[in-house]
């Protein structure tokens, strides 16, 4: 997988983060919704493990 | 996507398996500066250990000055345990609302160590096991039974929850107990099982003499991941467990402190890869501290789990004894190899009448001779200035009229994989302990007075 095919895919793990955070924001503090993102954070965090750490090495 | 459907077939992130070695040392320092700033910022225990050794974070510019970094030992993480936060102690670096996960150590060399994790490192504990139960070949259309207890012990924990995110299908053998879990296995098909060498084999004797099931014959479990004792990379060993199951035995080695950090791949070279992409591992001479980086000269293992965030783990003297492979391995990740798999511990490793010797070794000699039991048992006595080794074994109902080819088999042996002289004692079949998670088979009494 090339440089540019990596970032495009970091781009759009940024973009899941920014929504699951503005999630949070907009929750008025429901857990029901807060500790979901959560859960979809700890997820992202993987993708960025996998992906975004690595998108300028390759 | 150029990266090929083949790539992804055989790895479950061909981007980092594959990446060459300088760009492989190049992610984990960036990733190691990140984790030892985070701990610094937020663990008192941690900035306490640097500031003493005259060191900060932005000290570490190469990947060389990481061995600069402090080694943490596992009595610092029980004396870290005193203070507060209650249970966790000092070193814990988010707020103790975040913990979601409690796990302690077996407490096999000392006092329980307690493990917190918050949801995010519960991932990445998952994560990790992914890339090594999918080197190991386990797939969507897989059918898992893990037969160990459900309980405070990390144990294969995170290998149900990763073969879970892999997508396979997951029978938890939780209370069964032995007899139940084989038939369970049994009735549901099931193709895959993770448990400890010292299991494994337990209960393929239970399955045949109590239940009348040949498990290579009359089951369906063809791939096995083991952890929890060094039995799967003991090629004897392995061998026992392979041809009574009729199937492919894997091992993988981590520590609760610590993560998965290692596996054997379906290319079985011999030795475990170690997880690169989450693990920083160096090699260290026993003695002089000195870094190794040649093949076949052993050293204990330091190692940091770059992702790990509750209570991170950084440059934790594992005790662990291995040596690094000369060959890459033919499934063509670059993750290093450490030959042979974790050979022995720093303090386990012990001179016996002069002779440095680790367990392991006697257990590949007792478990290459035909006739012998699975269980045996090492009690090492002084008597006076001289050292004393016992060998307690039990021969198999079906070989006793063999007794004596057996035993010399296993005292020439002995003398030659060893280089040491032992007293055997024949011992009834059945009648030495059996263990269900991880065997405590080596006694060295002389430690004791």
């Amino acid at each position: 997988m090339s440089r540019g095919e990596l970032r495009k895919l970091d781009t759009r793990i940024k973009t899941i983060k920014k929504a699951t955070l503005e999630l949070k924001q907009l929750s008025g503090g429901i857990q029901a919704i807060d500790r979901n993102a959560e859960r979809i954070l700890a997820s992202v965090k993987m993708l960025e493990i996998n992906i975004s750490d690595v998108k300028d090495l390759v | 996507m150029k990266t090929s459907l083949r790539a992804s077939d055989v790895y479950w992130n061909p981007i980092i398996e594959t990446l060459p070695v300088e760009k492989m040392r190049e992610l984990q320092l960036k990733k190691f500066k990140r984790i030892l700033e985070w701990a610094y910022e937020r663990s008192k225990f941690h900035r306490k250990l640097y500031q003493e050794a005259g060191l900060e974070p932005g000290d570490i510019k190469s990947y060389e000055d990481v061995a600069r970094v402090p080694k943490v030992e596992k009595s610092m993480m029980r004396d870290i345990q005193r203070k507060d936060p209650f249970p966790y102690g000092d070193a814990l670096c988010v707020p103790l609302e975040e913990v979601t996960e409690f796990r302690q150590t077996s407490g096999t060399t000392g006092t329980p160590v307690y493990q917190p994790d918050t949801w995010q490192d519960w991932e990445w504990w998952a994560e990790a096991w992914a890339y090594l139960l999918y080197a190991q070949g386990y797939r969507k259309s897989d059918r898992v039974f893990l037969p160990f207890g459900y309980n405070i012990f990390v144990a294969f924990w995170a290998g149900h929850y990763a073969a879970e995110k892999i997508g396979c299908e997951v029978i938890p053998g939780g209370v069964l107990d032995t007899e139940a879990r084989i038939l369970k296995i049994q009735e549901l098909k099931a193709n895959a099982m993770m448990a400890t060498p010292t299991y494994v084999l337990g209960m393929a004797d239970t399955a045949k003499k109590k239940l009348g099931i040949d498990p290579a014959r009359d089951l369906t479990i063809r791939k096995i991941t083991c952890a929890g004792e060094p039995g799967a990379s003991i090629p004897s060993t392995k061998q026992r467990m392979e041809e009574i199951w009729g199937a492919k035995v894997y091992d993988h080695v981590g520590a609760t402190e610590i993560g998965a950090w290692g596996f054997e791949c379906t290319a079985q070279p011999g030795g475990l890869h170690i997880n690169e992409a989450l693990f920083l591992t160096q090699l260290e001479d026993i003695e002089t501290g000195e870094i190794i980086e040649e093949p076949g000269r052993k050293g204990k293992i330091v190692i940091t789990a770059l992702d790990r965030i509750a209570q991170p783990c950084i440059r934790f003297d594992s005790k662990d004894v291995a040596e690094w492979s000369k060959e890459p391995c033919p499934c063509g990740r670059t993750f290093r190899i450490i030959q042979g798999g974790v050979v022995g511990r720093a303090d386990d490793i012990t001179k016996i009448k002069g002779v440095l010797i680790a367990p392991s070794a006697i257990e590949e000699v007792v478990h290459s001779i035909k006739g012998l039991s699975n269980e045996f048992e090492v009690i090492v006595t002084k008597k006076g200035d001289l050292d004393n080794i016992t060998l307690k074994i039990e021969i198999l109902p079906e070989d006793e009229k063999n007794q004596e080819v057996v035993l010399t088999q296993l005292k020439d042996q002995l003398r030659l994989k060893t280089n040491l002289g032992y007293n055997i004692e024949v011992h009834p079949f059945n009648s030495l302990p059996r263990y269900e998670v991880k065997a405590k088979r080596f006694k060295d009494l002389r430690k004791h007075g």
